[in-house]
């Protein structure tokens, strides 16, 4: 092949792709979709569900304040710290729950896997930014909230080429 | 007064043609490393490589943490390829805790570490294209990476770093409906690959950059301890997934290609070809996977190996990547050592170097398949 040709081919490739569908995701207009509702653990089988790796989410009346979370976090980013909660719950003498700081938190999911009362899961929450550090740690009360996430847009692969739609 | 000093430290004469160049430790060029390059007018005269300015001491990282805890921080030395980081690890402590793992968790592992090694080949193939000022190439790897980063995350719940094997298995199921969605968009991403040939990998302009620059004969390949695509594009035919099947490769139909020529463009070649294998690698593992079943062994907490060493190697987006682990009867491993494939690589560097023009020296550079990371740990 001659250089003249092969130098065309290269351009013809590359002009085939202005009749080609836009990929780039527009994001934050658009937002992709995930699977599931976050990474969950089921303790009783030992093997967890898939879903997204974002935002924990903790649910008070299953927490006992064992604290297996912050000791699994110990060794990976030590983001969770044990703090008082005013409410008074019955298997929680202690009244300990974990907060998380999410300046230091990895998603590596390890103290879901810990979690042997179904108490702590990981939601589709990925938009975690804030403008200083202590909006970044979030209590045992933010916690408890459950996050709202605009899911709509997915890879559709068509024969003019894949687009997010 | 010279006879006096160390023989390191002893004056040398300069020479006065002899110009020395700092490439990096920040520039782009070079990753975060540094080259230093003595140049006569534009050839190359001797180079030395300089790594270690990203050495994060995983290793001893490993001494104080048990085995699970382990995972999220070992995969960091590579977090593009990081199941690939971390599948020896994992493969060692299996051993050394005596655990079998259910066959369901080895096909799911097989596919996550070969859409990792796109993945990372990926990553590695819009950089080549940005050192040899091929916008197009970076733009596009950069792109259709995402087919295969959507797959990931669907699968294990992070776009980088999964944090996704551990001893015993994988962390989580598949997701429903996941077999439909892999096998579409890894055609798909199979589909986009070829068209790189047009505008890359046939484009003349390419060809007459890289290739017979940086040549690395079959017996100096061999001689050097390189691995992975430096050595199959040097003519020798060695895949850890061959010659030391893991996990489900054994039972997997798969190609290993290899070239001859060992120049910068032959190395560039090889991992696009691996590619197309590892395509057609997950195809025939989604078809074969048992489609119920058990992904992960339930282990007792804080689990304790015996007195005893174990190496296990795998074949990585890179290469053979060892890792040797010691025991002594603790939850925490005595000793982690990863022997990993950049920094093997690196090692022919001086030798493709010299005589070069200056200009090749970045395709000549990453072609090695080099990640300074990786190679400091």
């Amino acid at each position: 092949m001659g250089t003249a040709t092969g130098i065309i081919r290269a351009l013809n490739s590359g002009i085939k792709h202005l009749a080609i569908k836009r990929f780039t995701l527009r994001y934050p207009e658009e937002k992709l979709k995930f699977v599931g509702d976050g990474y969950q653990f089921d303790p009783s089988t030992g093997v967890g569900i898939a879903g997204l790796k974002g935002r924990h989410m903790l649910f008070h009346d299953h927490c006992t304040g064992c604290q297996l979370c912050s000791i699994a976090c110990e060794g990976v980013a030590e983001a969770i710290a044990m703090v008082k909660v005013p409410e008074e719950l019955k298997q929680n003498k202690k009244s300990i729950m974990p907060q998380i700081d999410y300046g230091k938190c990895v998603f590596c999911g390890l103290c879901v896997d810990a979690c042997p009362f179904y108490a702590l899961y990981m939601t589709n929450d990925y938009e975690l930014s804030s403008f200083s550090k202590e909006g970044l740690i979030y209590t045992p009360a933010q916690l408890q909230v459950k996050p709202y996430v605009a899911q709509d847009s997915e890879i559709i692969i068509t024969d003019r080429g894949a687009t997010h739609g | 007064m010279t006879a006096e000093l160390p023989p390191g430290l002893a004056l040398q004469k300069v020479d006065e043609r002899i110009m020395t160049l700092n490439v990096g430790p920040q520039h782009p060029g070079s990753g975060h490393m540094r080259i230093v390059v003595q140049i006569d007018g534009d050839y190359i005269v001797a180079c030395d490589p300089d790594p270690g300015y990203v050495h994060r001491g995983e290793e001893k990282m490993a001494e104080y943490r048990n085995y699970i805890l382990n995972i999220p921080h070992l995969e960091r030395p590579v977090i593009h390829d990081s199941c690939n980081v971390l599948y020896p690890y994992v493969l060692g402590v299996e051993e050394l805790l005596g655990i079998e793992v259910p066959e369901r968790a080895k096909y799911v592992r097989v596919i996550a570490s070969e859409l990792n090694r796109c993945i990372y080949i990926m990553y590695w193939l819009a950089i080549y294209g940005i050192f040899l000022g091929h916008s197009t190439m970076f733009m596009w790897p950069a792109g259709d990476r995402e087919f295969l980063i959507d797959l990931m995350e669907k699968m294990t719940g992070a776009r980088v770093t999964h944090a996704h094997f551990v001893p015993g298995g994988v962390r989580n199921d598949l997701p429903p409906n996941f077999e439909d969605v892999c096998l579409r968009q890894v055609n798909y991403f199979e589909k986009r690959i070829k068209e790189y040939a047009a505008v890359f990998y046939d484009n003349p302009i390419l060809i007459s950059r890289t290739k017979d620059t940086g040549v690395l004969s079959r017996q100096d390949a061999i001689r050097l301890g390189t691995t992975g695509s430096v050595l199959r594009a040097s003519g020798v035919d060695y895949d850890l997934r061959k010659k030391e099947p893991y996990d489900v490769y054994d039972e997997l139909d798969f190609q290993v290609p290899v070239m001859k020529e060992g120049d910068s463009y032959a190395r560039s070649r090889i991992p696009w070809l691996d590619m197309m294998e590892s395509c057609r690698i997950i195809r025939e593992a989604l078809q074969k996977m048992p489609k119920s079943g058990s992904v992960r062994v339930k282990l007792k907490p804080n689990p304790k190996g015996g007195n005893d060493t174990v190496y296990k190697r795998v074949e990585s987006g890179r290469g053979s990547l060892g890792c040797y682990i010691v025991s002594d009867g603790k939850p925490e491993p005595y000793r982690v050592k990863l022997s990993v494939p950049s920094f093997r690589n690196l090692i022919a560097l001086p030798y493709l170097l010299k005589g070069e023009k200056l200009g090749n020296m970045p395709s000549v550079y990453w072609s090695l398949n080099y990640w300074p990371v990786e190679a400091d740990r």
